[in-house]
């Protein structure tokens, strides 16, 4: 659009959709007029509307909007100034048309240069043509109301499709509306399980938070097992239903069911995923499963059911696997946390035990040897005194007879026959006594040496109630040597005197030498062997086995110490390396305790670990160090 | 009848000497006592130099070695000494009961065989079993 307001000139507005034209028009009028150009229809309406021109030239075919449509809209809107159509449709009638629609005048297209100024000029002087059959304008009416129909037409559509636009948006709307309701009810239910770190807490929490907040009946955490092979029901809400079963608790990893889809799959599984036979089996139940994902290792999946035929949305999935996600990081926290808690207890067993294992060791070594004396003094005290009493019964049967009926002479009696009923038999008690010297006698039997054996049993007594005092004694020189394990263990088992129906030994053939300190490792397994016996005290089935064999890490033998004893409850497992501190004194004598054990073996280089089931028996594992070069 | 048969036995023990002593001299044994590794082999040398030589020492392995240093292969050490001087004298080492492993390695040295302590009972026997075997 140009306009040009220098000078009073006769406005001439040219509407035309050819720029060549408008520009023709220009040049051949320009010197006596102001031409105003508008390149469409409505352009040209709204140009004629503000700047009131004197004369308008329309070309009557434009798309959208035509020539004859601008001719009778600028009509009556401005009924005095001239309209004339310039057109190159040669058709018949076409002046008729343009009459019809509200034009003044026709010019026929290409312009004549020559003629077209006073052409111009005699319809602004007030040249009117007049259309003479007023059919045309009849028919003009006609194909208007067709348009405009058509226009209605149009408009309707749009009208209607903007209709269907909205209701979509709103739908849209709507749905991320549900779907930021899903996503508030994911962090709610993540910020209700992110601080729990107890595992069993935190599935039972998630199961009651998601049924809390997303609605559903039913919600159920399956956690793999060590096998892999099968998803275990750890919490559930909403009853046995979850599985689709009545009591089952855990189901295979495999293409069956819902969960075993998204943990082989790793992706969410929903009814439409499976056979419908086998997801639903005919319940009235919509359920979903999805996987529960760490890192790049699947652990387990969260199931959900809501009861009625109401299909999942993609929005119901995206929300609950956001929370599935989360789930499965602070599944993994809390594992992380247990086994840092395991380590730290690891830890802490190690030092804890480092200055006392050894020290035990020594104060049991100690026992033992000062319990040595008391056996054979108790035996020498037993003989003396059914030396004593037998010689006296001897004499009994050559004093008097009337000395027999003395009360000290039926007591004496008496102790001999019980000393008879005791299998001490005279004959042999007496054996050696008999034609001996009385000085050589007195070497043999004599009050005192009773006295002194009294005396080395309560010195052994004593020393060995003093224990506490040996135990923070100076720590036993080690001395780290390769070590033959069958040896060591074969040794053990014979000093240990083991009937020989109870234990076997497996040694592998290439077994190789271990590093250790061979007194203190001859402890461990001493101290094991002893547990593994106690715990069979009484057991019908008595099978101890001691099994050496390279581990499978590298550098490592282990020597497992296999009882068929009363076993370990599980809750007591995590205990038994404690038990230095809560049997303290009762087992003085009897072992090194589980705690020292594992110090010995740990500055070893190796570690033990127990595997226990009640009825069944206990397996402690030593891994030892193999001995280099 | 064990009256001419002379023992040695080397213990820092106090009251396990005397126990084992005492066991001896009731079977007939004439016993000499020692507290050590050097003590034991200072009464085998004095017996050997009065013309009455020990038939059998018995020694722990655990004391006070030639030094007076408390060693726990103080016994291998008398043992070795012993029979360089007397390579046909009978020995029992004694040991404790978790220490088995270190009289095999007597046994291996030459000694006759190892007692447990606290198994005083067996003493007798295997002390007839190796003077007379």
């Amino acid at each position: 659009m140009a306009m040009d307001h220098s000078s009073p000139r006769p406005k001439v507005l040219c509407i035309d959709d050819t720029p060549e034209v408008c520009l023709l028009v220009r040049r051949l009028l320009s010197s006596h007029f102001q031409v105003l150009e508008a390149h469409d229809g409505l352009e040209g309406i709204e140009v004629a509307q503000e700047a009131q021109p004197d004369l308008v030239l329309v070309d009557l075919h434009m798309p959208h909007l035509t020539g004859y449509e601008v001719a009778t809209r600028l009509k009556s809107l401005m009924p005095h100034v001239p309209i004339v159509a310039l057109t190159a449709d040669t058709t018949p009638n076409v002046r008729e048309r343009a009459l019809a629609s509200g034009c003044d005048g026709y010019l026929a297209k290409p312009i004549d240069p020559d003629r077209f100024l006073d052409q111009v000029r005699t319809y602004l002087a007030g040249e009117r043509e007049e259309l003479e059959d007023e059919s045309y304008r009849q028919a003009y009416l006609e194909t208007l109301v067709a348009r405009l129909e058509e226009k209605v037409r149009e408009l309707t559509q749009t009208l209607e499709q903007n209709a269907e636009l909205n209701e979509q948006n709103l739908r849209l709307l709507k749905q991320t509306r549900r779907y930021a309701r899903l996503l508030e009810a994911g962090a709610r239910v993540s910020r209700t399980i992110t601080a729990i770190l107890d595992l069993e807490a935190l599935l039972q929490a998630t199961v009651e938070a998601v049924g809390r907040e997303f609605g559903f009946p039913l919600v159920g955490i399956f956690l793999l097992d060590e096998t892999g092979e099968w998803a275990v029901l750890r919490a559930g809400r909403g009853g046995s239903g979850v599985l689709g079963g009545d009591g089952g608790e855990r189901v295979g990893v495999d293409g069956t069911t819902m969960v075993g889809m998204a943990i082989l799959q790793r992706r969410p599984i929903t009814p439409a995923d499976v056979e419908p036979e086998a997801s639903l089996r005919g319940r009235p139940q919509a359920g979903m499963a999805l996987p529960l994902i760490v890192g790049d290792r699947v652990i387990g999946a969260l199931t959900v059911q809501r009861v009625g035929p109401a299909a999942f949305g993609n929005e119901d999935v995206a929300a609950l696997q956001i929370v599935a996600d989360q789930l499965a990081v602070s599944i993994g926290n809390a594992r992380l946390l247990k086994d840092l808690e395991r380590a730290h207890q690891e830890l802490m067993r190690a030092r804890t035990y480092e200055a006392i294992a050894t020290a035990t060791g020594e104060a049991i070594h100690w026992v033992g040897n000062k319990a040595a004396p008391i056996p054979g003094s108790v035996a020498r005290i037993g003989e003396d005194l059914a030396r004593y009493l037998h010689l006296a019964g001897a004499l009994l049967e050559v004093v008097p007879p009337m000395l027999r009926e003395h009360p000290f002479a039926q007591l004496l009696a008496e102790a001999v026959e019980e000393l008879e009923a005791l299998g001490f038999h005279r004959e042999a008690v007496l054996e050696g006594l008999e034609g001996r010297s009385l000085a050589r006698l007195r070497r043999m039997l004599s009050v005192s040496s009773i006295f002194e054996d009294l005396e080395i049993i309560e010195k052994s007594a004593q020393a060995i109630l003093n224990i506490k005092e040996d135990l923070i004694g100076p720590a036993r020189r080690r001395k780290p040597e390769p070590l033959s394990l069958p040896d060591l263990l074969r040794e053990t088992v014979a000093s240990m005197g083991i009937p020989d129906e109870i234990v076997q030994t497996r040694f592998a053939d290439d077994l190789p030498l271990v590093q250790g300190d061979r007194i203190q490792l001859s402890r461990v397994f001493v101290n094991l062997i002893k547990n593994a016996m106690e715990a069979m005290e009484g057991r019908e089935e008595k099978r101890l086995l001691l099994w050496a064999r390279p581990a499978e890490e590298p550098g490592f033998v282990v020597v497992d110490v296999v009882d068929s004893g009363v076993g370990i409850p599980a809750e007591q497992l995590d205990k038994i390396w404690m038990a230095f501190y809560t049997t303290k004194g009762d087992r003085g004598g009897t072992g090194l305790g589980l705690p020292a054990c594992a110090q010995i073996v740990n500055q070893m280089g190796g570690r033990i670990t127990v595997q226990s089931e009640v009825g069944v028996g206990t397996t402690f594992s030593v891994f030892l160090p193999v001995a280099t070069s | 009848m064990n009256d001419e048969v002379r023992i040695l036995l080397v213990d820092d023990e106090p009251l396990v000497l005397r126990s084992m002593e005492k066991t001896l001299l009731r079977a007939g044994f004439d016993v000499e006592t020692a507290d050590s590794a050097g003590a034991g082999l200072a009464a085998f040398e004095a017996a050997r130099d009065a013309g009455e030589p020990f038939h059998l020492a018995i020694l722990d392995l655990h004391m006070p070695d030639l030094e007076g240093q408390d060693s726990p292969d103080a016994g291998l050490e008398l043992l070795r000494v012993l029979l360089q001087a007397d390579t046909d004298l009978p020995i029992i080492v004694l040991t404790a009961y978790d220490e088995v492993g270190r009289a095999k390695e007597a046994i291996r040295l030459g000694a006759r065989a190892y007692l447990v302590k606290g198994r005083e009972a067996e003493l007798l026997e295997l002390v007839n079993e190796v003077i007379n075997p």
